[in-house]
């Protein structure tokens, strides 16, 4: 139904290289890759709907008709009723000024009424008839995917393009939104095209996977030959690098460099510079992409089809000794933001050395936990207990005594891209922070920077110059400079492709070991919280609702929520 | 995680222009200011005659080898004229701009960083001031109590400010959430530390070009008030109140007029293309 | 509806600054009261005192304040100290050409702005868009005034294609005599309508919810009235009040540069007379203009935005 062939957007340089997929009808492939593949503009690209200054060349069919060079007249023709696009964003995608009936309406041409629009509404599974009438600023991120959803499928398209549609929601809303599209297209029999950063949740949904990587597809096959014997370095590179939300891997390998340019790797293969198995044939040629087996392509010159991967190695977190006064003890900590209930009475403590994993979806109030131990702001009631020290209330405490919180506790943030100030070097950022450690403790910027992994010479460097995993590796550098007895780290690395990731959690795992400093680490990836955490608390609404063991709570949940968190992995 | 297309349609033109030097528009504009600024450090000097040297049996006559730009009804000649009024065209704006980035500045980082009531209070006095309709206050207060144009420089200064203390403001607090402004509360850094290296150096291209667009609105706005008469003394040499004077010449000496008329135009555009170009060139940067 | 109770509140107590700020003009001053207010009268013992029971001068201050603006609510300014017509009838004379010009104005701005806005977000970078820009930059930083000189002699003087000064007698005459002067007061609002209508229009084409649109088929009167007019109403209207404002101080401008008898040029000699109760009585109306149409604006935002209408945001 949709066959691309030799797929290419070209702007000021070439983008997307290449790209030859298929999707039949009553099948769900997936077309993996991290950012800066082109994964997005070739899902743009289908549609006819290149931002300005891109344009696509090669070929897309569509139940026949070539979209690639057709009048806009054509495109509106198929957009909708062939083929339509749901997009990632469920806060950007519906136009805020109308109702959600409105949006559906608007695509169904001709047939509206009140029956039908509720009749689609229910098809997404949302019954509440009064949904209809509401605005997108109405209802919940899940909710909105679903009328974005009843709104794309409104013009009965025979393939849907869903351009990582539940990226940016809950992982239990996550789950349902995969569940309910994969139920939509079975009753369908439609073809759905799905775009995504995330292995686990391709290889959960499709039938067939295909990998991208530098603007060109590098793998293709079936989801679970795929993971088990992947056949390109770049495919068995991601899989080493994912961590398991069933055990607590040895080690986490990311892959060294970074993605380069596609126009920078036209003529070779792309992961050349990456690989560990390169040979003068990846750089002589661009090895094409061939088939090695039923339903299988690869893109490598290696004879790497059915390599099994090796068995994954557990390792046990070193146990903490209980007993002795906890790093940080917090008790019935409270927060309210006007009617709502940021914090409900939470309690929680963190032996020395410990990491305790802090696992909630947003809303739970695991951020304003965070920022109340890091004095960030002040809570409504309760007690934050640090080394023996109250500090509850920062304004309550005298100079002494606070510049010593602040030598006690740091913080690694989440958003890679704001986590270091613009306008100051790598080296006068970790200067000034070294400024405010204990005398004894100072280190040198390079010796700081070799810590975590970097090159003395970064110090010169602006953060614009980094990319995101060195960023958070300054950021890592910058918290551990005036050796904190606790570091709290807030989501950080949510943001990060799962190459990165790995590095960084590798690294902060090394910092729990090897310098002894205890860690909360604040995720909603229970795969993360598996690879880092000995022990666990649940976050709901502002309270705690589990705590134990990691294995303990993720392997045997016993609240019903955490139930749900771990049936959501996909 | 995937690419937003927002990032790459940045690319092409962004990007090559950065890499450029400054392009010939922005040369431009500062040539004009350069030179402008010159002609009100030394114009006096430089003027082939005395400003207010008056030649009543010349009167008014049209551009000639003796006088370029023609004189006024006076008789006096019109470039010299122009030449002196480039100190008060140029120079009171100048301190209205500094004076309203100097106050907006700190007082929107102090109500963007505290918050509380600071900010609430701050805030409705903005509100009040911005709502008011301010160059009709200016005329009829200036024009009404009199005081010459210092009062008015204070006046317009106290006009300016509120505008851009609300726009440092919201970018403060925009900045103050930012993981990186966090982390240097984490690490106990002062207040003042925090909102003039960290906070400032990240809104600066927006107080540089709000600085530029303020000296723009303040010579707008004190050369409108001589055109009206109001603020300086009558026979100063100043554009606007030449364009006043003289702009019942159109049939004798129509270059009496329309000279300062293109000064004051030519001034204006210079300083507010310069405040764009250099407003996306920093915050390109 | 809260909102609405709000910005009405807001509304009355900004007229009362105003009005408080506009009588203390007198208070102000330079000379006693009785001074100002005898204006070129001559000083006799008899005219003091007729002066002082005429404007209650011996109430207290706060007495004094609270008669005038009752009066003034009811439109009652007193006389114009040197015509010694009632103000209202002065201004009322003056009041048609001043309109005829902002109207004008208006209709120019929205007329060249819009299009021209639209035009240029339409075919971002390149020259079209660069020339409309800068045009626009250049507009912006036009003082009306120069812009007036500048048009009279190169469209008055020089070419002859318009007369130079009034405003004219029969319709046809009212427009030719009037088109200089608005051109000259809708270029900076011209230029403001251009930037804004351009960022707007550039914004929301970076829209997801744009792209989903038409990633879905929606027809294209649907995608272009229902999606980008009336998205892009609410940026644009946000410069409104601005724009009014613009209109009345730039409307002083030319009226003088251009010799028409109207409003603005009434307040400039007012003020230059020191001719309190007509300054007065124009500073509160234009106040008072400017303040309408603001809340004309939130209102406006209130049918146009559901986000506001159910208290969400603030406007």
């Amino acid at each position: 139904m949709l066959e691309t062939r030799g797929l290419r957007v070209v702007g000021d340089r070439v983008l997307v290289d290449g790209v030859d997929l298929t999707v039949a009808a009553g099948e769900t492939v997936g077309l993996v890759g991290e950012s800066g593949s082109g994964k997005s503009l070739t899902a743009r690209a289908l549609v006819g709907l290149l931002p300005r200054g891109l344009r696509a060349e090669g070929s897309v069919e569509v139940g026949g008709a070539q979209l690639v060079g057709a009048s806009e007249r054509l495109l509106r023709g198929v957009r909708g009723r062939r083929i339509s696009l749901l997009m990632q964003d469920p806060f950007a995608m519906l136009n805020p000024l109308r109702t959600a009936c409105a949006h559906i309406a608007e695509t169904l041409r001709g047939r509206t009424s009140r029956q039908e629009i509720a009749r689609r509404l229910a098809e997404v599974g949302i019954d509440d008839p009064a949904v209809a009438g509401r605005y997108p600023f109405q209802l919940s991120g899940g909710m909105r995917q679903r009328v974005a959803l009843a709104a794309a499928l409104a013009g009965d398209p025979e393939l849907l393009v869903a351009d990582e549609p539940t990226t940016a929601l809950d992982a239990t809303t996550q789950h349902e939104i995969l569940a309910l599209l994969r139920r939509v297209q079975e009753a369908r029999g439609m073809g759905v095209l799905l775009i995504t950063h995330d292995l686990r949740v391709a290889f959960a949904v499709c039938d067939r996977v295909a990998v991208m990587y530098a603007g060109r597809v590098v793998e293709q096959g079936p989801g679970p030959e795929l993971a088990a014997a992947p056949a390109h370095p770049y495919t068995s590179g991601l899989l080493g690098a994912l961590p398991s939300a069933e055990l607590t891997l040895e080690r986490l390998v990311g892959i060294p460099g970074a993605v380069p340019r596609a126009d920078a790797v036209a003529g070779v293969c792309a992961f050349a510079t990456r690989c560990d198995r390169v040979a003068d044939a990846c750089t002589a040629a661009r090895p094409p992409l061939r088939p090695i087996g039923r339903d299988r392509l690869t893109a490598c010159v290696h004879d790497t089809a059915g390599a099994a991967r090796p068995p994954l190695r557990e390792a046990a977190l070193p146990a903490v000794p209980a007993g002795g006064e906890p790093l940080l003890h917090v008790e019935g900590l409270r927060k309210r933001y006007g009617a709502h209930t940021a914090l409900g009475g939470v309690s929680l403590h963190v032996n020395p050395g410990e990491t305790v994993g802090l696992v909630g979806e947003s809303g739970s109030g695991k951020t304003t936990l965070a920022r109340s131990v890091l004095g960030l702001l002040t809570p409504d009631g309760g007690r934050i207990r640090l080394a023996g020290l109250d500090v509850t209330d920062r304004a309550a405490l005298d100079p002494r005594e606070r510049a010593r919180v602040h030598r006690l506790v740091q913080c690694v943030f989440q958003d890679p891209s704001t986590s270091l100030n613009p306008a100051m070097t790598v080296g006068a950022t970790l200067a000034e922070a070294i400024a405010r450690a204990a005398p004894a403790d100072r280190i040198g910027v390079g010796e700081l920077l070799e810590l975590v992994g970097l090159p003395a010479a970064y110090a010169a460097r602006r953060p614009k110059a980094l990319s995101g995993g060195e960023r958070q590796r300054v950021a890592v550098a910058r918290a551990l400079a005036v050796r904190p007895a606790l570091l709290i780290c807030d989501e950080p690395v949510a943001s990060l492709d799962v190459s990165v990731q790995a590095h960084v959690l590798e690294l902060l795992r090394g910092i729990g070991r090897e310098l002894g400093t205890g860690m909360l680490f604040i995720t909603h990836d229970l795969a993360v919280v598996r690879q880092v955490a000995a022990r666990t608390v649940v976050l709901l609404k502002g309270v705690v609702v589990e705590e134990g063991t990691t294995s303990a709570v993720l392997d045997a949940p016993a609240h019903d929520y955490t139930r749900r968190l771990v049936a959501a992995v996909p | 995680m995937s690419v937003v297309p927002g990032t790459v349609r940045l690319g092409g033109r962004a990007r090559r222009l950065r890499r450029t030097g400054p392009g010939p528009l922005t040369l431009l504009s500062g040539g004009i200011l350069a030179l402008m600024a010159a002609a009100a450090l030394f114009g006096t000097w430089i003027a082939p005659y005395d400003p207010a040297a008056q030649d009543l049996a010349l009167g008014a006559t049209m551009p000639g080898w003796a006088h370029w730009a023609g004189t006024d009804e006076l008789g006096r000649d019109v470039l010299s004229r122009c030449l002196a009024g480039a100190r008060s065209a140029l120079l009171w704006p100048v301190v209205v701009a500094l004076g309203t980035c100097a106050m907006s500045t700190s007082l929107g980082l102090l109500a963007g960083y505290r918050r509380g009531w600071i900010d609430a209070v701050m805030m409705r006095v903005v509100d009040l001031l911005i709502a008011m309709p301010g160059l009709l206050m200016l005329i009829v207060l200036v024009g009404v109590l009199g005081g010459g144009i210092g009062w008015a420089v204070l006046a317009m200064a106290v006009l300016f400010t509120p505008g851009d203390i609300r726009v440092v403001r919201s970018l403060t607090m925009a900045q103050r959430e930012l993981a990186y402004a966090e982390a240097a509360r984490t690490l106990g850094l002062s207040r003042t530390r925090i909102m003039f290296r960290h906070l400032l150096p990240n809104i600066a291209p927006t107080v540089v070009a709000g600085a530029l667009l303020s000296f723009v609105a303040a010579l707008v706005a004190l050369s409108g008030l001589s055109f009206l008469g109001i603020g300086l003394p009558a026979g100063t040499p100043d554009w606007g109140l030449m364009i006043e004077e003289n702009r019942g010449l159109l049939d004798l000496n129509p270059w009496a007029a329309v000279v300062p008329a293109a000064l004051v135009t030519v001034a204006a555009t210079a300083a507010t293309l310069l405040g764009d170009q250099l407003f996306e060139r920093l915050s390109d940067a | 509806m809260a909102f609405v109770a709000r910005r009405l509140a807001a509304a009355l107590l900004l007229l009362g600054v105003l009005s408080v700020l506009t009588y203390a003009l007198l208070a102000l001053a330079p000379g006693d009261p009785e001074q100002v207010l005898l204006g070129p009268r001559p000083s006799t013992a008899e005219s003091r005192a007729a002066v002082r029971a005429q404007y209650h001068l011996d109430d207290p201050l706060p007495v004094r304040y609270a008669t005038w603006l009752g009066d003034a609510v009811r439109g009652d300014f007193g006389a114009s100290l040197y015509s010694r017509e009632p103000v209202a009838g002065v201004i009322a004379d003056r009041l048609p050409v001043t309109a005829g010009l902002a109207a004008y104005a208006i209709v120019l701005t929205l007329a060249v702005g819009l299009p021209a806005g639209l035009a240029a977000a339409m075919r971002r970078g390149g020259p079209l868009d660069r020339g409309i820009t800068l045009s626009a930059l250049v507009g912006l930083a036009i003082p009306p005034f120069a812009m007036s000189i500048l048009l009279l002699y190169g469209f008055a003087v020089t070419l002859g294609w318009f007369p130079v000064f009034g405003a004219g007698e029969t319709f046809a005459e009212r427009v030719a005599h009037l088109t200089l002067p608005a051109i000259a007061l809708a270029t900076g609002q011209a230029a403001v309508v251009i930037r804004q209508m351009r960022a707007a229009a550039l914004d929301l084409a970076g829209q997801d919810y744009m792209t989903f649109a038409r990633a879905r088929g929606v027809g294209r009167a649907r995608y272009w009235i229902g999606y980008a007019l009336r998205n892009t109403a609410l940026p644009v209207l946000t410069v409104g009040g601005l724009l009014l404002a613009a209109n009345l101080t730039g409307a002083l401008f030319v009226e003088r540069a251009f010799g028409l008898h109207g409003v603005g040029e009434l307040l400039v000699s007012a003020v230059g007379q020191k001719d309190l109760p007509v300054v007065q009585a124009l500073v509160l109306m234009g106040g008072a203009v400017v303040v309408a149409v603001n809340l004309l604006i939130d209102l406006a935002y209130l049918a146009v935005d559901p986000r506001v209408r159910h208290g969400a945001v603030a406007a």
